[in-house]
């Protein structure tokens, strides 16, 4: 038999492969997709298929335009087998409201109580998403690992700036709305006294919002261990994250707001629990391309997150929520960071010795 | 005992299928070719010439400086003095035909220990470091610089290979007292062995031979890899990070490998020179096994030994790890041959490269904390300034990085070409 010849290492790690990690985030997002569907009902299962669908269709179509292959060949070499589209698909269907009727169209069935049944107008956002965040987010950039920005983050931030004010980002109940749900409003928005039975209602997810797999905590919490144990995401950019956002929180928000006391730590704890931080931390903020390599490159990153999310929750009354925009300014520093912030090789000299092979030169430049 | 171990790396299956197997003789074929240049620095000059009637130990190459002699290891006549490929190259190799008598030819027994004295034998049998560098000894054991640390280096980090192990377990005193002339060729009166702890039954019996009446501490070292590289496991015994671009010496240390110990045993009490070695057949064979190897043995005729290999993809010499992938089995054993691998498509890398994504596992391994993938994409790149920064002069080329890519890319050869350009371009 003709024997390979290349380059060592002749064996590799069969655990780890491109696939294997993307459907380990999939396997990570099946709590929030249960999660959101039993809160938001049956709507997330549609636009879930038709993200997946739009996502799988948008790459698979630049792939075989790029490559000018129309065969069955060109299929099977497209880059959609590695399955990161799913993952996209997943974590933009998660972050968009159940219902998104839009101003205008109305493309909706309305039941007999007055409830939309069937909303195209949810399908046709849910497509030019999907579309928008894999054709001109991840493939124009060059595919896999080139995105310069979360890709279902942009897509999500595309729909809530062009259809904001037609209406499709309103927060929706819970199915199971309590106090805080039936509002129709989210804590971030009402700002209302936290109670012990609200902070309870947010780790469990059953409150209102307009990004529908955010809710539940607990979810999200079993995601988070999930990857963290397979390796996948490195445990401490999502907590260093989410305890940024708790103490910019508490600086420029619940101490200012005048909570003493017991309410200090109630008002805090439903900073954290609220929009997008926790599901953003663990899915989004997390994803290589558009994460620093390096531990202090990730401890910047993560700190800047919480501190313009804290921001925009704190000063922007028209936003209550600003994960989404925190975390794309950070994405856009990722590549500062990752430039500037290079780890000391293994026996590095301090530059005034003057290593003969010219250390300074070689790690500053 | 305390396991003392280094930052990063990773954890490749053992598959030490060999570890239980005694050494057993490889027979020398009808004939041998061995290649004048076994070792890092220059090759050697033959000193015989076709026609030539030699002895197993009669020397048949030499030369001055960074270079080891070379030895027959059969008796028999020299036929021809030509050039073939070696895993790295192509050198001149002196084609002996052997007449099966095995007839050998020795030095004197060594008497008096001295470190000249040792230092003049090490030169003398030809003998370089053995765990697959091949850097000639009489250079390493004479350091321009004062040197406090000896280590044996026992870890044998890479998967499938046992050659090591099987000489410490079947040769301990020998390993030993080997190695206590090797500390006394630096002017030390004690010395260190580290081991990894997949071998603590073997560290155990370590600590009750006598190594010639030397005082030695064996270091259990956790079993990860790339455990047994010079500078790591430097830094896990004696907790000193050799310098960047630095040697060893420059932190007092010197890293010896095991079968060098053996050789420095057999060369000073029985005068015999460097022209066998143990080697390991292991992978997809019918019948994995440790050998005796002499000196220019084709790897056909070891691996027909075994059983064949009708189910191998990739044959390798050396550890799967850092070992050289062949096209064939057209090639000869050397003194630093230390295994043949036959890899079949389960075990064997064979997927081709996807982009990277970024993920940032190979920095997350490196165990010279580089960052692999910007090397990587700056090399393919044509930016060699750039991959210089990100340390690609550094790089010992283990292969952790590109062993743990889920990408699969094949980072290290992508490291070589940095190298070479960096050289090439004076950059």
């Amino acid at each position: 038999m003709k024997q390979l010849v290349s380059a060592s290492p002749h064996i590799t790690d069969p655990r780890n492969s491109t696939r294997r990690i993307m459907i380990d985030v999939l396997i990570a997002l099946v709590p929030c997709v249960v999660c959101a569907t039993v809160f938001f009902g049956y709507h997330v299962l549609i636009n879930l298929v038709t993200c997946l669908v739009f996502c799988f269709g948008t790459e698979l179509l630049y792939n075989l335009i790029v490559n000018k292959s129309f065969t069955k060949d060109g299929v099977k070499q497209s880059s959609v087998f590695d399955m990161s589209f799913a993952v996209t698909a997943v974590i933009l269907t998660l972050n968009l409201p159940a219902v998104m009727p839009v101003k205008y169209w109305g493309m909706n069935a309305v039941g007999a109580d007055g409830t939309i049944v069937f909303s195209f107008d949810t399908v046709v956002l849910c497509a030019l998403g999907s579309i928008f965040a894999i054709a001109l987010a991840k493939m124009l950039f060059g595919g896999i690992g080139r995105n310069f920005a979360n890709p279902a983050c942009t897509g999500r931030v595309f729909l809530f700036i062009a259809f904001a004010a037609g209406g499709a980002f309103t927060a929706t109940s819970s199915l199971f709305a309590g106090e805080l749900g039936s509002t129709g409003a989210t804590w971030l928005g009402t700002h209302s006294t936290v109670t012990g039975a609200m902070l309870l209602d947010m780790f469990l997810g059953n409150t209102a919002t307009a990004a529908v797999g955010e809710t539940c905590a607990i979810a999200i919490l079993g995601g988070f261990v999930y990857l963290s144990v397979r390796k996948v995401i490195d445990p401490r950019l999502p907590l260093m994250t989410v305890a940024s956002l708790a103490v910019f929180a508490l600086l420029f928000d619940v101490l200012p707001s005048g909570a003493r006391g017991s309410a200090v730590a109630m008002e805090t704890a439903a900073h954290v629990l609220s929009g997008g931080v926790l599901f953003g931390s663990v899915f989004m903020a997390t994803d290589y391309a558009t994460s620093p390599n390096t531990f202090v490159g990730k401890a910047i990153f993560a700190v800047g997150i919480g501190l313009i999310t804290a921001l925009i929750r704190t000063f922007n009354d028209n936003m209550p929520e600003g994960f989404s925009f925190a975390l794309l300014i950070m994405n856009l520093v990722v590549p500062l960071l990752d430039k500037y912030i290079v780890p000391k090789p293994f026996g590095y000299v301090k530059p005034e010795k003057k290593d003969k092979r010219g250390a300074k030169e070689a790690v500053n430049e | 005992m305390e396991k003392k171990t280094f930052k990063k790396g990773v954890h490749p299956p053992h598959n030490k299928l060999t570890a239980e197997l005694p050494l057993e003789d490889c027979p020398a074929p009808d004939t041998v070719r061995i290649a004048l240049l076994q070792h890092i620095g220059k090759p050697c000059a033959p000193v015989v010439a076709p026609g030539d009637r030699v002895r197993a130990g009669t020397l048949i190459g030499s030369g001055d400086g960074l270079c080891a002699a070379v030895f027959s290891s059969v008796s028999g006549t020299v036929k021809a003095i030509e050039k073939h490929k070696t895993p790295t190259g192509a050198c001149e190799h002196v084609v002996i035909e052997n007449d099966g008598r095995y007839e050998t030819e020795s030095l004197p027994p060594l008497k008096e220990l001295t470190r000249e004295s040792i230092v003049k034998r090490i030169k003398d049998a030809g003998i370089v470091g053995m765990g697959g560098a091949g850097f000639p000894s009489h250079v390493k054991y004479a350091p321009q610089k004062a040197v406090d640390t000896f280590i044996l280096n026992a870890a044998e980090c890479e998967p499938y290979i046992t050659c090591d192990n099987r000489l410490l377990v079947e040769h301990a005193k020998e390993v030993l007292g080997g190695a206590a002339m090797l500390a006394t060729a630096l002017g030390l009166d004690r010395f260190f062995i580290g081991i990894e702890d997949n071998k603590t039954e073997v560290a155990r019996m370590l600590d009750g031979i006598d190594a010639g009446g030397m005082p030695f501490e064996t270091v259990l070292l956790k079993t990860k890899y790339p455990q047994g590289a010079e500078k790591q496991l430097i830094y896990a015994v004696t907790g000193r990070k050799v310098p960047r671009g630095g040697l060893p010496a420059d932190v007092g240390a010197v890293v010896g490998n095991v079968h060098t110990a053996y050789a420095m045993y057999d060369a000073a009490v029985n005068g015999t020179p460097l022209y066998r070695r143990a080697m390991t057949v292991s992978g997809d064979v019918a019948q994995p096994k440790n050998l005796w190897v002499r000196n220019g043995t084709p790897y056909s005729v070891c691996a027909e030994l075994c059983g064949g290999c009708p189910d191998s993809v990739k044959t390798v010499s050396g550890g799967p790890m850092m070992g050289f992938a062949l096209p064939d089995t057209d090639y000869y054993t050397t003194k630093t041959t230390g295994a043949l691998l036959f890899l079949n498509g389960a075990d064997a890398n064979t997927q081709k490269p996807s982009p990277c994504i970024n993920c940032a596992k190979c920095a997350g391994v490196c165990p010279m904390n580089l960052m692999p993938m910007y090397i990587d994409a700056y090399a393919l790149r044509g930016d060699f300034a750039s991959a210089k920064k990100y340390g690609a002069l550094d790089c010992m080329e283990c292969g952790c990085c590109a062993y743990t890519c889920p990408a699969k890319r094949p980072i290290v050869q992508s490291v070589r070409l940095a190298k070479r350009k960096i050289k090439e371009l004076k950059i």
